[in-house]
């Protein structure tokens, strides 16, 4: 008996009908798919079953039985297992993923509302920390995948759509999801793997569906989420004629009363800027077609500078993918990018803020002719007016970029499919530095001659890739897939700068190397070209057991032109497993378990990502002397080579365990792994001298020169749920911890240091056998010294710089030789985090929405170097903390303009910079459909947000989260550019 | 794998140089190029003697420096390092020369090796100044894995191989070289002169510096002051002189990239706002007991010392003190007012050339040989009273003296004439005079730096500390 039946697929989440919905008898190919009012109509027989379904919610199978109208309501998929990830040269199922992966959605990356990439991984994945070096409009962001691995570059690689590319220049709206793979499973990339994999995919439209056409825009304000407490002019000046009077020398206020509190430099120089952000994109696609097509603009003033920081992105991007036909598919995607950035001097001796904190309150920003105040020298060379320095900063930097890639499927047989495809990165950059005549009254930023610098690079690349894969299931039980494929990547480029001197006017206008003509005495053009190259081979062999037992091999076959003829050549294998107990007959009878498997993962990763040629000497160094009278340019070698130098090796191990608990409610991932990194690849590493590797343009060579070990847990918790009908929440949570040790660094000293530290002193961060890569290496602290006594009683500090006195910092004897000397540095702590965490929370009540996303992180230490150690700057308000006799303080020295060695290199300088801060807060409301169908559209939302919104922490610099992200030396505060708090107000419309 | 295969573009292979005397040339230069580091041997030197303070900021301004300066110096000193490495890149320069020396044959050739010789010499003797015993190479690049393998050669050996260098370079080198800058015949035989002179072998000293003296090539400028201003450079008294200019940047990432020499800003006035002189970093001040050496009448006390309180009381110039303040700065190679043409950072691009050898401390060392070797009084006495009589203008202070006391007075002299040019550190050791003369000097020890505690762990065992450090 056939009849017909009709009815309206809606959704659970929010009532809404789902068009385009697909409605099938089960068994058959009988079916058809519903209209945008989510509506359909079939003719069918009593007995048949209706299968519902949809991309992104759970099929539904219904009996018809004399039904003759069936409403459907769809459940959002929950358990996930079934979803897509994309492991690299393919997909699996989340299900059969036996590798440690990190998934970061759309809905996500929406939630965070990120200006870059970047920042939508920190907090949401664990195992991976994220940090800027700056909060200025357009700084880049370090990603670092378990732990800093080597000296080198420890960056991981993104595969944008199947290429090499690179995360910074994306527009975050375009993308879909972001995978992460954290371990061996990443081997398929052998070459590139060690430092981890991101996979980028970008949005694509859906086969059937209408153009959805979707607006977003937002209004963003941004002010410094810190202010830093220093001394007011009257504090000032009280604690200035102190520091003078212990010296014996005449003080320098003869009236502090009327002082006042004079210029708060910070006041003057922070600024509330905006950011405004629009995004418009199609999507769609017919039976045989998908498009998605998107424009974007983002313009971001900075907090300091406003005119003078900035950061433009604009993109374009196409998606199309195409049947061409029934075995035949192909998809494309290109995306255009420009970016237009301007930057300010940061996080350095002399840097915007850097001044801001060290120039008294007492000065004024203007003189009295209303021009800026200029600093006395007797603040050092390096402290100017900063507000004068933001006008005098003039620089411009803009890209074009084009990348995208082209692939074609072909499907040779049900089992049989192969793949080819090229991506390919193109980009221009063209860069513009003036330097006009200035005179600050002696310092360093002094010019007597104007200068404009350009410079223009053009970089490509492209990866071409070839694979098949195999896939069959035999005996219904035994599931094979092999991949067998090549890749073949290739970057090339070249770089030409030139400077031109006395710019007409002295004025950025005229600021063009066409304009200035003046003549230089030295050589002001320089250029550089690179063509470097990678060809790899690989197979994968995935094998389960009816999906219960998982196992699969890798193996890569890599050589690099980085490496000399005699070592391009390594292969990499690995190998996965996985266990799905849950499908075990012995756990059939635990309801509140849906979901467990166990997984293991090993195998060699490896990295080229040194400098190109190291393997050879080159005649690159630099040579001038001077001959009668002027510079003579000549020739000198430049990097000593190492024929020998050869692929870095990553050895990781994980095992974790996925489950799902409690009807899918809870979901947790938790893995532990250890990754060793051998033959680490250090370039310029520390060598005897007698190489002559100290000579200009020369340099050590690049060594295969150490071990470093990051170990650590991690673990992530979901849980989902609705409290009412109306309100459903989302809670998630995150954490890692990470050991680092660097078991060998074997360039003869056992050591490598790095940074700075004040001006002149030792380099206060090393990576060393047995400790942190990048601790911290100075001088123990034990108090203040209280009295005559207690000075005599201890070791004499002479040697560390000064005879101490009452009110000195006492330091610590670590070797107990009953001297204090630089052999008593010892280890003051590292700035990486013991510990880091995320907390998501998410709530729908109805229309509204509500998510709170923060991030912890524990155990890392920062040095506090903005301080210029000089008696006549200002001061942090701790000073007012200091010692002035016995018994009132033992932290804080005394104030003396007389010599100590209080500002030597010690835990006085460093601190804990563990923080808790709120990421992200948004709360939107979605109109109801009932009143957006008047108005013809699909969905209107409107939220508000604060972006960074608090930061808990005990540290008292700008920011506790930034780091330059250098492995040594990587956490000390010059005066980082805090990350700006955002107040976001925006629209999303859906037609 | 032809795909992986395939040559750096637009780029020269270190072993395929030298094809054409072009070729040779450019290499030269890089064998100078390090002279221009050797900027911290002088200022370090001077700080290490009796004449100067070490100053700066703060008692933590460039730590090595400061405590050099007290004869608390380790073998962790950064500073002490750059000494060791830059002098040793000069050596690696030089040896690279020398290893394809027979490459091709052109007009010319034998002139750049004797002076490659001469560079070599130089920066070897700098070494075995400050370190003692190093290893030695010789016309053969220093490779990896050379530091483990290649030993210490005692002084004597590094001595021979200076003099070897030297004496060829003598032989074929020009008595006028063919630009401005590079070395002469009369160069090296001053350096040789002085390199006998520092192993107490008189009489080869004496020899050498005779026909040095004999050939005339050199004389005293008569007026003292102009010798150090920049119309003075490379005058006729300068034997050898290693050449700055400031048309090109530098910065601190670099020092020894620098075209300048970075020694004359550290050494400038502090916050200094006033006639004639731009400021610095107020390193390398003068002590009391260093400007009270100058006897009365003596023209060159003003021409060295900068009596800063004197003068801003004159002038009305500004300055701001540092540590270790004395008053004093060493006016021979403090900032000059700057060309408009200067590049930053102007600290460390003074132009200032260094009048390494002059022709003033030629006499004195050939009166110093010629007395303390019993070659002849009589010569010593002319040698010495020749740099009187231009530093007080007469011949009233000429010297009749003999035996130890014309030592004694030949030891003052060369303190005086030479001072703030970096020598008078060494000048104590080699006469063992300076345990007594500086204070915290540990005899036994301090006549040689310590060698870098980084070389002497790259070295593995295969290197011994120097006593006592």
């Amino acid at each position: 008996q056939r009849h017909v039946v009709t009815g309206v697929v809606s959704s659970a989440e929010d009532g809404t009908p789902i068009p385009f919905a697909s409605v099938v008898v089960k068994g058959t190919t009988i079916g058809t798919s519903t209209d945008f009012d989510g509506k359909y109509s079939i003719e069918v027989t009593e007995d048949a079953i209706l299968a519902y379904s949809m991309i992104g919610f759970e099929t539904k199978e219904v009996l018809v039985e004399s039904k003759i109208v069936i409403n459907v309501i769809l459940l959002t998929q929950t358990t996930g297992l079934d979803e897509v990830v994309v492991v690299g040269y393919g997909t699996q199922k989340k299900r059969d993923v036996t590798g440690a992966v990190s998934i970061v959605d759309s809905k996500t990356i929406e939630a965070l509302k990120p200006v870059k990439v970047e920042q939508a991984l920190q907090g949401t994945t664990a195992g991976v920390t994220v940090t800027s070096a700056s909060g200025a409009p357009g700084s880049g962001l370090d990603i670092r995948i378990r732990g800093i691995s080597t000296n080198g570059d420890a960056s991981p690689v993104a595969i944008i759509d199947g290429y090499q590319g690179d995360l910074g220049t994306l527009n975050p709206d375009d993308i879909e999801t972001i995978t992460v793979l954290k371990d061996a499973q990443a081997a398929i990339y052998g070459t590139v793997g060690a430092n981890g994999i991101i996979l980028i995919t970008t949005k694509t439209g859906r086969k059937n569906t209408a153009a959805t056409v979707s607006f977003n825009s937002s209004i963003g304000i941004q002010e410094t989420s810190r202010k830093l407490p220093v001394l007011n002019a009257t504090e000032y000046g009280v604690l200035l004629n102190e520091a003078y009077a212990a010296n014996g020398e005449a003080l320098p206020f003869l009236n502090v009363a009327n002082l006042g509190k004079g210029t708060n430099w910070q006041n003057e120089l922070f600024e509330r800027a905006p950011v405004l952000n629009n995004n418009i994109s199609v999507n769609g696609g017919s039976d045989k077609i998908v498009y998605s097509l998107s424009a974007s603009d983002l313009d971001q003033k900075g907090i300091v500078g406003k005119d003078k920081t900035g950061y433009k992105r604009n993109t374009a991007r196409v998606n199309l993918g195409a049947d061409l036909s029934d075995n035949f598919k192909m998809k494309s995607s290109v995306i255009y990018t420009y970016i237009k950035r301007k930057s300010i001097n940061e996080n350095g001796l002399g840097s915007v803020l850097f001044n801001a904190l060290n120039m008294p309150s007492t000065m004024p920003v203007y003189d009295s002719n209303g021009n800026y105040f200029l600093a006395p020298t007797s603040l050092g060379i390096e402290i100017i007016n900063p507000l004068a320095q933001i006008a005098d900063t003039y620089n411009d930097y803009n890209l074009k970029k084009l990348n995208g890639n082209f692939s074609l499927d072909y499907e040779y047989s049900k089992h049989l499919k192969a793949t080819a495809r090229i991506g390919f990165n193109t980009s221009n950059s063209e860069s513009k530095t003036f330097s006009k005549i200035v005179d600050y009254g002696g310092k360093v930023f002094d010019k007597t001659r104007s200068s404009v610098n350009q410079n223009a690079e053009n970089f490509n690349d492209y990866t071409f890739d070839a694979f098949v894969t195999y896939d069959n299931t035999f005996n219904e039980k035994h599931h094979l897939s092999a991949t067998l494929g090549t890749t073949v990547f290739k970057e090339w480029g070249n770089h030409l700068d030139a400077t031109g001197y006395d710019v007409p006017n002295n004025s950025w206008d005229f600021a063009d190397i066409g304009l200035a003509n003046g003549v230089s005495d030295s050589k002001s053009v320089g250029s550089w070209t690179f063509d470097q190259r990678r060809l790899s081979y690989f197979s994968r062999i995935q094998y389960d057991y009816e999906g219960k037992y998982l196992l699969s091999a890798m193996i890569r076959r890599d050589a690099s032109t980085k490496f000399g003829p005699d070592e391009s050549v390594a292969y990499f294998p690995s190998a996965t497993a996985g266990w799905v107990i849950s499908d075990e007959d012995f756990m059939s009878g635990i309801e509140e378990i849906d979901f467990i498997k166990l997984r293991a993962s090993y195998g060699l990763l490896g990295s080229d990502k040194i400098d190109s040629y190291k393997y050879i000497s080159q005649l690159d160094g630099e040579a001038t002397y001077v001959f009668d009278g002027v510079l003579a340019p000549g020739t000198a070698i430049g990097a000593n080579p190492n024929p020998t130098v050869k692929w870095e090796e990553s050895e990781q191990f994980d095992v974790g365990v996925d489950i799902k608990l409690l009807n899918n409610k809870i979901d947790v991932n938790a893995d532990y792994f250890i990754k060793t990194t051998n033959d680490l690849l250090i370039g310029n590493i520390p060598v005897s001298g007698i190489l002559g590797v100290a000579a200009p343009g020369a340099a050590g060579p690049t060594v295969n020169a150490g071990t470093v070990r990051n170990k650590g847990f991690e673990f992530a918790v979901g849980y989902r749920g609705n409290i009412t009908k109306d309100l459903s929440f989302k809670v998630n949570y995150n954490f890692t911890t990470l050991n680092n040790e660097v078991l060998e660094v074997n360039n003869g000293s056992g050591f490598i240091e790095g940074g700075n530290f004040g001006v002149g002193q030792p380099a206060p961060s090393r990576m060393e056998v047995g400790k942190a890569i990048g601790y911290f290496y100075g001088y123990k602290t034990d108090g203040i010294f209280q009295n005559q006594a207690e000075v005599d009683a201890h070791p004499s500090q002479t040697a560390l710089g000064a005879e101490a006195s009452p009110g000195d910092i006492r330091y610590v004897d670590i070797n107990g030789d009953g001297k204090l000397t630089s052999d008593d540095r010892t280890n003051l702590g590292d700035p990486i985090p013991d510990v880091t965490m995320g907390l998501n929370i998410s709530l729908n009540y109805k229309g509204f929405d509500f998510v709170a996303y923060s991030y912890a992180s524990i155990g890392n230490e920062m040095v506090r170097n903005y301080e210029r150690s000089n008696s006549n700057v200002n001061r942090l308000s701790t000073s007012l903390n200091r010692w002035t006799g016995a018994g009132t303080s033992n932290s804080v020295p005394r104030l003396t303009t007389a010599a100590t060695a209080n500002n030597i290199f010690s835990d006085y300088f460093v601190e804990d910079a563990s923080f808790l801060r709120i990421q992200n807060v948004q709360l939107g409301y979605t109109f109801p459909k009932s009143i957006t169908e008047k108005l013809r559209i699909s969905k209107l939302r409107f939220y508000g947000s604060v972006a960074n919104l608090y930061t808990f922490t005990d540290y008292t610099g700008f920011d506790p989260a930034a780091s330059t992200g250098a492995p040594i030396g990587g956490g000390i505060d010059y005066g980082f550019y805090p990350a700006a708090r955002t107040f976001t107000f925006g629209l999303n419309l859906n037609f | 794998d032809d795909f992986v295969e395939l040559s750096p573009e637009y780029s020269i292979d270190s072993e395929n140089y030298f094809n054409s005397s072009d070729d040779y040339y450019n290499a030269l230069i890089a064998s100078y190029d390090m002279l221009q580091s050797t900027y911290v041997n002088v200022i370090l030197g001077e700080i290490a003697s009796n004449n100067t303070l070490c100053g700066g900021e703060s008692a933590t301004d460039v730590v090595g420096w400061q405590q050099v300066d007290d004869m608390i110096h380790t073998p962790v000193n950064s500073n002490l390092r750059d000494v060791w490495n830059w002098m040793f890149a000069g050596v690696q320069r030089c040896n690279y020369f020398m290893e394809f020396k027979d490459n091709i044959d052109f007009d010319g050739r034998e002139i750049m090796i004797g002076e490659v010789r001469f560079l070599r010499a130089y920066y070897h003797f700098e070494l075995v100044k400050w370190f003692g015993a190093i290893p030695l190479k010789i016309d053969e690049r220093y490779k990896l894995g050379d530091e483990t393998s290649i030993p210490r050669s005692p002084v004597s050996d590094v001595y021979a191989q200076i003099e070897a260098d030297l004496l060829l370079a003598i032989k074929v080198l020009p008595a006028t070289a063919s630009q401005t800058g590079r070395v002469t015949k009369g160069a090296a035989q001053a350096l040789l002169g002085k390199a006998y002179l520092f192993q107490d072998k008189f009489s080869e000293s004496a020899a050498v510096f005779e026909e040095l003296i004999k050939d005339e090539n050199y004389s005293l400028v008569s007026d003292y002051n102009t010798i150090f201003e920049a119309e003075g450079e490379n005058g006729v008294e300068s034997v050898f002189e290693v050449q700055y200019t400031d048309v090109e940047g530098a910065g601190f990432g670099c020092l020894q990239c620098s075209e300048g020499n970075v020694a004359v800003g550290f050494s400038g006035v502090r916050g200094y706002v006033g006639d004639l002189y731009t400021s610095g970093f107020s390193f390398n001040l003068p002590t009391q007991d260093a400007v009270d050496e100058f006897e009365p009448g003596d023209n060159r006390k003003d021409v060295a010392i900068l009596d800063i309180e004197a003068w801003a009381a004159e002038t009305g110039a500004e300055y701001t003190t540092g540590f270790e303040h004395t008053g004093y700065f060493n006016r021979k190679y403090i900032p000059r007012k700057r060309s408009a043409d200067a590049q930053g950072d102007l600290n460390l691009t003074n132009p200032n050339n260094y009048r390494a050898i002059r022709y003033a401390d030629v006499l004195l060392m050939a009166a110093e040989a010629n007395n303390r070797g019993g070659v002849s009084d009589t010569k010593a006495q002319e040698y010495l009273s020749q740099v009187r009589r231009r530093a007080f203008g007469d011949t009233n202070h000429d010297v009749t003296l003999t035996g130890a006391a014309l030592t004694d007075a030949i030891y003052h002299e060369r303190r005086v004439e030479l001072i703030g040019e970096g020598h008078h550190f060494f000048d104590l050791v080699r006469t063992g005079r300076a345990a007594s003369e500086i204070d915290g000097f540990v005899a036994g020890k301090n006549e040689v730096f310590p060698i870098p505690l980084e070389e002497i762990q790259f070295a593995n065992g295969n290197w011994e500390q120097n006593p006592n450090y």
